[in-house]
């Protein structure tokens, strides 16, 4: 009788010991979605429409380099598809972020992002896209932080009057043929593309508003592409050869491709050999672009590119972590450098860029 | 030992229900673990596909959605700096060739800013007017810069045309007459592309496809029956923008994806079965329950022959043990089994063995000690008797009776080295009757006239050993309280009968009532208080020296005479080692 009551006894033992793995299993699971609620780093995600862009690619280094420490950044590359930013964007806002910063691969498509972040409660900065204006009202968290494309075509027109001699009556010897018209090429970047428009619309349009008369030679689409331009000037140039006066591109990319070809058929000569490019050259032909990347500078420094219209990203990547940290609420609202127009627009200036020497 | 409580279980069961519990709790931790894990990534599997196919979808849209913008790009790239009021006919021959170029497009149109034609051919006239208070019209006026994929119309602008139609339309700059005009180019699609696609996407069992506007306003559906499954989806995307949601439509579960479609305010929605995945799931559960359920039988089967085995022999020994604890010492016990088990049963039937003896012994000696005691007993001399007989031999001498003096005498003498007989317990039914004999002769000498007496004993029983002095007590009864007054007669006989050896003693007398006799019966086992000594010590020496078959028989016929019979077996008396 004995032995039945020992083994009776060890039964709550085993009962328990049945129970133990069930609880160690409850137990690393809570364990394991405590582990994902910690972090005390606002979490920020960043959205690219395409890092295959350069200016893209770098814009999105800056904003990473100005962010300070104590913010967690996620970047995404979208490769220029709306549905994959659109996935990404969705998951993300599954991990409860802090604030989305948004340059839209489609503008169109910028109002599902804004309503799908409103029904997260998370606000959204959009940059370098800005998605129409009956979007942007559609939420009170919702900025942009960007450019105005209308500036970059004045500012290039400027450049090119600058160095005609600003008088449209007499323009001075860059005007090979002193017909007192400029024989121009233009480059544009994609049939249909806002900005492309705009730009090439706003240089002609601002020759036109200070009576300079430009020659359209030409008007080619590059997609924004150096690899495009550097082949479809190509039959460009033998036709018109030395009737070119000017080259007027859309963005630095398509800039860079033209010097390449222009180059490659004997364009630039550097007479006195000290590696940079001549303008006093009677050979030498000036090419605008727009954006301000390293590389034209570069190529600005040597003598290649006569100018550029800075797309100001370093400015404008401040500006973004600057209006994070205020919607974060570590910065206040009279402490941002950039003014903030409608109560949600901050217009970075571009600026014109030349060689100082 | 105390009786075991009401809720105690054997071992058997013991084993069995643990062995049970164990297996079924593991595999049902298992098979629950299997499932979450199985069903999470089922889902997850399913949603991402479904997802992956959303957007497989949208860029098979967009695909197309961009070779309308390219028509339209190449128009507009087509007739850059080409101005309207001289080139006019090129300008229309370049619409017109788009148009026949390009499958999907029923027409192309240029308005200038008040709604009034300027290139395009087929307009139909009635609906011209209308042109400018078209919402397509204004807000392509109003939004510059992007492609409005408007909603669908009805019919077309064009005369005889009445397809439902898509305006795509842009803002758009020509030269007219050397001036910088704006106006508004109209592509007109058939919708057959876009639903061409629809019906092409493959969304599996119940899946479809919607467009809708921005405003969630329904554009195209793809369901059979547009009314069952097409509204409540309407109605989820309301609120769903763009990812995935899981719904129940019209009673099955849906996964509704929603996506943006690239140049346009469209969301395309695509809505699959998720229901097959919750089945996949359920057929999962019910196959597990099955193994679960033949696993479980099997242990219960398992573990129920092990208890068995394990617990038969340890309830053998138990029963074993319960027969000792009543008293019963039984043969000893045979158990098969387990080898403890059998271990265990063998060193129990040795001790039961042990215990045995060790009782057997002690009631040997508890015999002994009793028959040494019943011997000192039986040798003693009653001292009444000694007393009367000198008394009588007192008053023999005085009155001169020298013959019945010597004849008392030599009886008395007889009488007691018959008693001793050297120490010896069982003399032979001679000595044994010449003992009564002298013991009669003392008696009737001092009794005279009291009583006579007369023996009737076969010679060849004579030889026969039988314990001494068993009659004596009986005969010296039979005078003290069996012959009353003058005449009586005791009668001492012997006989052999069914293995017995019977001595009786009769007695003339009253007799003695059948209570008396059952009193006479309890006063031999000793249970009675008043006893008769002499009896009671004939009786259970007898038991004593010849077991449980001797016996001591009371007669009585009244007014007549009383038997008593010493009943005493023929085998002699009992060996006990």
């Amino acid at each position: 009788m004995r032995n039945s009551t020992v083994i009776r006894e060890s039964w709550p033992t085993s009962g328990r010991l049945a129970a133990w793995p069930a609880g160690v299993l409850i137990a690393a699971l809570m364990a394991l979605a405590v582990a994902g609620c910690a972090g005390g780093d606002p979490l920020v995600g960043l959205f690219l429409y395409n890092e295959a862009d350069p200016y893209i690619l770098e814009f999105g280094r800056q904003i990473l380099g100005a962010a300070p420490s104590g913010f967690a950044i996620k970047k995404f590359d979208a490769a220029n598809s709306q549905p994959i930013q659109n996935e990404q964007i969705d998951n993300f806002l599954d991990r409860r972020p802090d604030l989305l910063v948004v340059n839209p691969v489609d503008r169109l498509g910028a109002y599902a992002i804004i309503q799908r972040a409103r029904s997260a409660a998370v606000p959204v900065v959009f940059f370098n896209r800005e998605p129409l204006a009956a979007d942007m009202a559609l939420w009170d968290r919702v900025w942009y932080v960007g450019a105005k494309a209308i500036q970059s075509g004045r500012l290039q027109a400027e450049l090119v009057i600058k160095l005609f001699g600003g008088d449209p009556a007499h323009l001075n010897a860059f005007d090979r043929n002193g017909d007192n018209v400029i024989q121009a090429l233009i480059l544009k970047g994609e049939q249909g593309h806002q900005d492309a428009e705009i730009r090439t619309r706003e240089v002609l349009h601002s020759f036109e508003e200070r009576a300079f008369r430009v020659e359209v030679l030409a008007l080619e689409i590059a997609n924004w592409n150096q690899a495009e331009a550097y082949e479809k000037i190509h039959h460009l140039l033998r036709q018109y050869q030395s009737a070119i006066e000017l080259v007027i591109s859309n963005n630095d990319a398509m800039a860079l491709g033209a010097i390449s070809r222009m180059r490659q058929n004997g364009w630039f000569n550097d007479a006195d050999g000290n590696g940079v490019i001549d303008s006093r050259d009677p050979d030498w032909t000036p090419v605008v672009g727009i954006d301000g990347l390293r590389a034209a500078e570069q190529a600005i420094t040597e003598g290649y590119l006569y100018g550029t219209v800075k797309n100001d990203s370093l400015s404008m990547a401040l500006a973004i972590i600057e209006l994070a940290e205020f919607l974060l609420g570590r910065r206040s609202g009279s402490s941002l450098s950039a003014t903030v127009e409608d109560g949600r627009y901050i217009w970075v200036d571009y600026t014109p860029y030349v060689y100082q020497p | 030992m105390k009786k075991p409580p009401e809720w105690s279980i054997s071992i058997g069961f013991n084993i069995f229900i643990t062995t049970l519990g164990i297996v079924f709790v593991a595999l049902l931790l298992t098979g629950l673990v299997f499932l979450l894990f199985f069903s999470a990534t089922l889902n997850g599997l399913v949603e991402r596909n479904a997802r992956e196919i959303n957007k497989q979808i949208v860029m098979n849209f967009e695909s197309y959605i961009n070779s309308v913008i390219e028509t339209a790009n190449y128009i507009e790239f087509a007739s850059y700096n080409r101005d309207l009021t001289t080139e006019a006919a090129a300008l229309s021959e370049l619409l017109r060739q788009n148009v026949n170029l390009k499958r999907d497009v029923l027409a192309i149109f240029l308005f200038d800013s008040t709604g009034n034609k300027v290139l395009g051919s087929g307009l139909d006239v009635a609906r011209r007017d209308s042109v400018a208070s078209q919402a397509w019209f204004r807000t392509t006026v109003a939004t510059d810069g992007v492609f409005h994929f408007n909603d669908w119309q009805a019919s077309s602008l064009v005369d005889s045309r009445e397809d439902l139609v898509i305006p795509v339309s842009k803002s758009f700059e020509f030269l007219n007459g050397g001036r910088l005009e704006r106006g508004v180019l109209l592509i007109e699609l058939n919708n057959a592309g876009l639903t061409d696609l629809a019906r092409k996407t493959n969304l599996g069992r119940d899946g479809f496809l919607l467009i809708v506007d921005e405003a969630g306003s329904l554009l195209y559906s793809s369901e059979a029956s547009p009314d069952r499954r097409t509204a409540p989806a309407l109605a989820v995307v309301a609120d769903l923008f763009m990812g995935g949601q899981r719904h129940d439509l019209a009673g099955t579960e849906m996964f509704v994806n929603v996506n943006t479609l690239g140049q346009t305010r469209w969301r395309i929605v695509t809505i699959s079965n998720a229901d097959e995945s919750a089945g996949l799931a359920r057929r999962l559960i019910v196959l597990l329950l099955f193994i679960l359920a033949v696993i479980t039988l099997l242990a219960a089967l398992f573990s129920g022959l092990i208890s068995m085995r394990l617990s038969k022999p340890i309830s053998q020994l138990k029963s074993s043990m319960l027969e000792i604890e009543t008293g019963k010492f039984i043969a000893p016990i045979e158990v098969r089994g387990q080898r403890e088990i059998v271990s265990l049963a063998h060193s129990f039937n040795s001790m039961i063995g042990k215990l045995q003896d060790l009782m057997a012994r002690l009631v040997d000696e508890q015999q002994e000690k009793r028959k040494t005691e019943l011997r000192a007993l039986q040798n003693q001399i009653n001292p009444h008797f000694l007393y009367n007989t000198l008394d009588s031999i007192v008053w023999l001498a005085e009155q001169q009776r020298n013959k019945d003096v010597i004849a008392t005498v030599v009886a008395l003498a007889r009488f007691f080295r018959i008693s001793i007989s050297k120490g010896q317990n069982f003399i032979s039914l001679a000595e044994e009757m010449e003992h009564v004999r002298h013991y009669l002769t003392i008696q009737s000498i001092r009794y005279v006239n009291k009583f006579t007496y007369g023996f009737d004993v076969p010679d060849e029983l004579l030889a026969g050993k039988v314990m001494k002095l068993v009659l004596q007590p009986l005969v010296e009864n039979a005078i003290y309280h069996g012959v009353g007054g003058e005449g009586g007669h005791i009668a001492i006989a012997a006989r052999q009968r069914d293995g017995f050896l019977v001595l009786s003693v009769t007695n003339t007398g009253y007799g003695i009532s059948d209570e008396k006799i059952a009193l006479l019966c309890k006063a031999m086992r000793g249970t009675a208080e008043k006893s008769s000594v002499g009896l009671r010590n004939v009786y259970q020496r007898l038991k004593l020296y010849y077991g449980e078959s001797a016996d001591i028989l009371v007669e009585s016929r009244p007014d007549e005479s009383t038997t008593i019979s010493l009943l005493v077996p023929l085998a002699g008396p009992e060996e006990r080692s």
